[in-house]
């Protein structure tokens, strides 16, 4: 049984304790625990505490980045109610959400147990399932969407081939965000290492045992393996929600490129969500409203409903699987 | 260390941070007073503009010549820079002294935030007549009353034609009104056999190069205010009857192969834009695709017109749309004397604006830069975008605090009823309206 | 169990390794795309003509003469070297107190870290460039490496789980020991964290090299400071981007964390099998 700090107990062997040098213990043990936690609370305070405290400030201003924030009381809030733009924002990003986590996780536990199969040649395929996300986001997804293009690219060319027409992908409202999820699943690369590293961690004995009591190889899945690896299940699950509520960068990248306008300058923001609005992310809204139209007192309104949408997922996700987490209360 | 300890140090380290980030949000100093006139600028000028290759070695030149006429003024060129970079610079106090912004989309917001400071106080000190540049060009320099804003070369949007294309199916002039721009666009079509487009005659959507809202709006004169400064979108005909057009050459089309075909025509910027290899047989572009076409499609045979007007309004024909890019004093600038000597030499000098009108191809800003054009008045092509400049039915979109906002709500719309999603135009436009009132709401 | 029959050896032996190839086809498609367009003309780049008319190797060339990708190289080894480091410092401690010790408030701390990670980036960066600007940091790299030495979320919160799956026992017979706590993470957990402490360094390396908006932010106006990411930015400028130069110069960025990642992946991935079950 592991020790528990702080609580009054005796060590097996150890000498009778008296209740100075217990509370000395205590405090000793404490101040370990500071000395563990020190820079990362500093840490919480000066990512957490102080961005979230601005931010909700700044909500109730008007604030252009130029001047000083004016206080605007409730009326960036009030206009939160009426915004279309934030309904159409918001349900890109939790489509996203329930398409995009789910595929990618399946995707790199898929992956990630086919590489486990390999002995030789496996640092090869792995660096190849890999290589994707190493790219640098922008030059990757240039790349992948224009491989995409409808007409004469790469893929519909091929497709055509086959006999099939392909679709318009980035370019038509109906495949674009499933087109997406298809580049999230090409850079599968890193979730796959995490899911890799935790499924390489599952000891041999297990399956053996498990296949001796003659389960097969689903039924040892689901019974040695994923109760094994379920701390980083959960992990990539929180992460992945987490990391999708706030999908920017990829989803301007494709939409310039598939606008045909893919330079910078002029400012790529009046192609964003093309075609016809599909891939508005809630994160995009939010840069295009605080730093186009200057209106950055809303963005923080639009911030913290993020922030606390996050955290009620979260919060479910936290709950729902707490027994993943071990034994922490 | 117990936790009522730990919060003890907590709080106030909260509190000095907090009150660190609340410092750095203070206002800035006083601006600096005008000198009084005679006093000969001096000191350091750090310019911040978007040009790049080509035309950054023409602003280059003309720099040169600002520095021999003021000897103790020294400019540092800063190239390839854009309207946010600039924005945030000047917020966190480190920007350029002098700003060149692409669009005149930000002049609203920069005169509105006091990012730019205003000159009037100069333009008056040195008595600069104002008069001399043509209203559209007043109009987008100045937002409020405030004249935050000099122009810097115009650019004019008119209407390209392939002159070969044109003559192998035997029509010898430009359609000058929408009815024979459809007419002709859908007798210069080429399909292939599969019914893929392999030429278009002209290719409508909104998304395409230089269509955009701001451009195609002068073709029916929409207005997009009321004079009590609300959406006048859904109220005004005209839109109707644009996107209505619109719709219509795109469905003839087919929205699907439409999207197919735009999707695969190669860069605006490229020797492979369309217009230049042929693909496209007409399209509405601005007077510096002259130079492009005459660097990248020398052979081309091409004509150039100003663009087609609505059946109803034959007489506007000459008119276009006028923008231009801007230049602006930084609120944080260090040297503000020297930055108007630099802003006032690019915009009102006459041998400077010539000089550069003439090496990027674009349109002089003053009428005495227009009078004497120097090589530009005997260019055929480019004497068309000359007298739309100057053609008083010309437009130029308001100014507004919610800068790009208004053109791109409008812009979205324009696509999604184009491709079918949205199916009530009036439903549509009114929601505009709604939408666009909100955002002039927000930014106050 | 009885041993397997041959032929379905075999057979299992082809279907892996076919679906991996097929898979490792579909992976490098995108970046077979890019290195071909490295060698067109610029002209050609971005057509539809996929495989060059002309191969022009010196575009390589071109990108070192047109950018100072030496210094760029040096800042980008600079802030992704230092990032790793200073975040290993300050998140494995954090993470092995969260995963191991028992404390009060313990759960709240894990949940608040967690949170760092909600709140979208474009709405923290403002009040901490003001923040960085009164102390006159902007302009370099440094608001970006030296907050790493105050923990990093996600890190803190994948060496948490990663080290949640070492059973305790070790832990308990090194404290039976009279091994102080730092001494127990040094000489007992460490070692066998390895793989995930590989992983996590690996990624926050990546992430560091890659990263485009940071940089952008702090350093876009100071051209000594700028990282690869940025040098890339400048091939895209207002009326062209010369896309064949842009894709030589990100394969170029890319080389060098490809090797890193085909080096180290030993190091993690060399499963620690441990004895005796876990319960």
């Amino acid at each position: 049984m592991a020790l528990t700090l702080g609580a009054p107990g005796t060590r097996p062997g150890a000498p009778p304790q008296g209740s100075t040098s217990r509370s000395r213990r205590r405090a000793r043990e404490r101040l370990t625990v500071l000395g563990f936690m020190a820079p990362a609370l500093a840490g919480l305070l000066l990512f957490l505490v102080y961005p979230l405290l601005a931010s909700v400030y700044f909500s109730f201003t008007k604030f252009d980045l130029i001047n000083p924030p004016q206080w605007v009381g409730l009326r960036n809030w009030s206009f939160l109610l009426h915004d279309p733009n934030v309904r159409v924002a918001a349900y890109n990003t939790l489509w996203l959400v329930v398409v995009m986590v789910p595929a990618r996780m399946v995707g790199a536990l898929t992956t990630g147990i086919l590489l486990t199969r390999f002995r030789r040649g496996a640092g090869v395929y792995r660096t190849l399932f890999y290589l994707p996300a190493l790219a640098p986001p922008v030059a990757a997804t240039l790349a992948f969407v224009f491989l995409l293009k409808p007409g004469t690219g790469p893929v519909n060319t091929f497709l055509a081939k086959l006999g099939i027409e392909g679709p318009l992908w980035f370019s038509s409202p109906h495949w674009a965000k499933p087109s997406l999820v298809l580049l999230a699943l090409w850079g599968i690369g890193d979730l796959m290492i995490i899911f890799l590293a935790a499924l390489l961690d599952v000891p041999q004995e297990l399956y053996e045992a498990a296949s001796l009591d003659g389960a097969n190889a689903w039924q040892q899945f689901r019974a040695v393996t994923l109760p094994a690896i379920s701390p980083v299940i959960l992990f990539a699950a929180v992460t992945g929600v987490i990391q999708t509520l706030q999908y920017f960068t990829q989803a301007a990248v494709a939409a310039s490129v598939a606008a045909g306008q893919a330079q910078s300058g002029g400012g790529i923001s009046g192609t964003f969500g093309y075609p016809a609005n599909s891939t508005y992310t809630y994160p995009l809204w939010l840069y295009v409203a605080g730093f186009r139209y200057g209106a950055l007192g809303y963005a923080n309104v639009l911030a913290v409903v993020l922030f606390v949408v996050s955290i009620l997922i979260t919060g479910i996700l936290l709950r729902r699987f707490r027994t993943f987490l071990g034994s922490d209360r | 260390m117990s936790d009522r300890r730990l919060s003890k140090i907590a709080i106030p380290a909260l509190a000095l941070v907090t009150a660190v980030a609340l410092a750095a949000c203070t206002p800035a100093k006083a601006p600096k007073p005008v000198a009084t006139p005679g006093v000969e600028p001096s000191g350091t000028v750090e310019f911040w503009h978007f040009f790049t290759d080509r035309e950054a070695k023409a602003i280059d030149s003309v720099i040169d010549d600002f520095r021999a006429k003021y000897p103790k003024v020294t400019v540092a060129v800063k190239s390839g820079q854009d309207d946010t970079k600039m924005l945030q610079a000047i917020g966190a106090g480190k920007g350029p002294d002098v700003g060149l912004s692409y669009s005149t989309d930000a002049a609203g917001q920069l005169c509105n935030s006091g990012a730019w400071v205003d000159l009037k106080p100069y333009v008056d000190r040195d008595k600069i007549d104002v008069s001399k540049f043509p209203a559209t060009v007043r109009s987008y320099t100045e937002f409020k009353g405030k004249r935050c804003a000099m122009p810097f070369l115009a650019d004019t949007y008119g209407f390209y034609y392939n002159k070969k294309i044109f003559a192998d199916a035997g029509i010898t002039s430009p359609p000058k009104t929408l009815s024979e721009l459809t007419d002709v666009a859908k007798k210069l079509t080429k399909r292939k056999a599969d019914g893929t487009i392999q030429r278009a005659g002209f290719l409508p959507l909104t998304s395409f190069y230089e269509n955009g809202a701001s451009h195609l709006y002068p073709m029916v004169n929409a207005k997009w205010l009321n004079d009590d400064n609300t959406s006048a979108i859904g109220s005004d005909p005209a839109w109707k009857e644009l996107l209505t057009w619109q719709k219509q050459l795109v469905d003839w089309y087919g929205y699907d192969k439409l999207e197919k075909f735009r999707a695969s025509l190669g860069d605006e910027w490229s020797a492979d834009n369309a217009f230049q290899k042929g693909q496209v047989a007409m399209q509405i572009d601005g007077e510096w695709r002259i130079a492009f076409i005459r660097d990248q499609a020398k052979d081309m045979d091409f004509g150039t017109a100003p663009m087609p007007v609505s059946d109803n309004q034959p007489d506007r024909y000459g008119a276009g749309y006028v923008t231009g890019n801007i230049m602006g004093v930084s609120k944080s600038a260090k040297n503000p004397e020297a930055a108007w000597a630099l802003i006032r030499y690019l915009s009102t000098d006459t041998g400077a604006i010539v000089k550069l009108a003439n090496l990027i191809k674009n349109v002089p800003t003053t009428s005495d830069a227009l009078a004497n054009p120097g090589e530009l008045a005997t260019d055929e092509q480019f004497k068309v975008f000359l007298d739309v400049f100057q053609n008083p039915n010309s437009l130029h979109m308001p100014i507004t605090a919610i800068g790009p906002a208004l053109e791109e709500t409008m812009a979205n719309f324009m696509q999604t009823y184009a491709s079918g999603q949205a199916k009530d135009l009036d439903a549509g436009l009114t929601g505009v309206d709604q939408e666009i009132n909100k955002q002039l709401q927000l930014a106050g | 169990m009885t041993a397997p029959a041959r032929p379905n050896a075999a057979l299992f032996f082809v279907a892996r390794h076919s679906l991996a190839i097929a898979l490792s086809l579909m992976f490098l498609a995108p970046v077979v795309f890019l290195v071909l367009t490295s060698f067109m003309t610029s002209q050609q780049s971005l057509t539809s003509n996929l495989w060059p008319a002309t191969w022009h190797p010196g575009n390589y060339a071109d990108v070192f003469a047109k950018t100072p990708m030496g210094r760029y190289l040096l800042n980008t080894v600079l802030y992704a070297s230092l990032a790793t480091v200073f975040m290993l410092l300050s998140s494995v401690p954090a993470a092995y107190a969260l995963a191991k010790l028992r404390w009060r408030g313990r759960y709240a701390v894990f949940v608040a870290i967690v949170c760092v990670m909600m709140l979208p980036p474009q709405v923290t960066t403002v009040p901490l460039y003001l923040l960085w600007a009164t102390w006159g940091l902007t302009g370099s790299l440094w608001p970006l490496i030296l907050p790493l030495l105050l923990g990093d979320a996600f890190s803190i919160f994948l060496l948490r789980q990663f080290l949640m799956t070492i059973p305790d026992e070790y832990l308990d017979a090194a404290r039976v020991d009279g091994c102080g706590e730092w001494r127990a993470l040094r000489r007992v957990v460490l070692p066998m964290a390895r793989p995930g402490l590989a992983a996590t360094a690996m990624f926050q390396f990546f992430y560091a090299w890659n990263d485009y908006y940071g940089p952008l932010l702090y350093t876009s106006e100071n051209e000594s400071w700028w990282p690869l990411s940025l040098g890339l930015a400048s091939f895209r400028t207002l009326h062209s981007v010369q896309w064949n130069l842009l894709s030589a110069a990100t394969l170029l960025t890319m080389v060098p964390i490809v090797l890193v990642f085909f080096l180290a992946q030993k190091a993690f991935v060399q499963g620690v099998t441990l004895t005796g079950v876990k319960g």
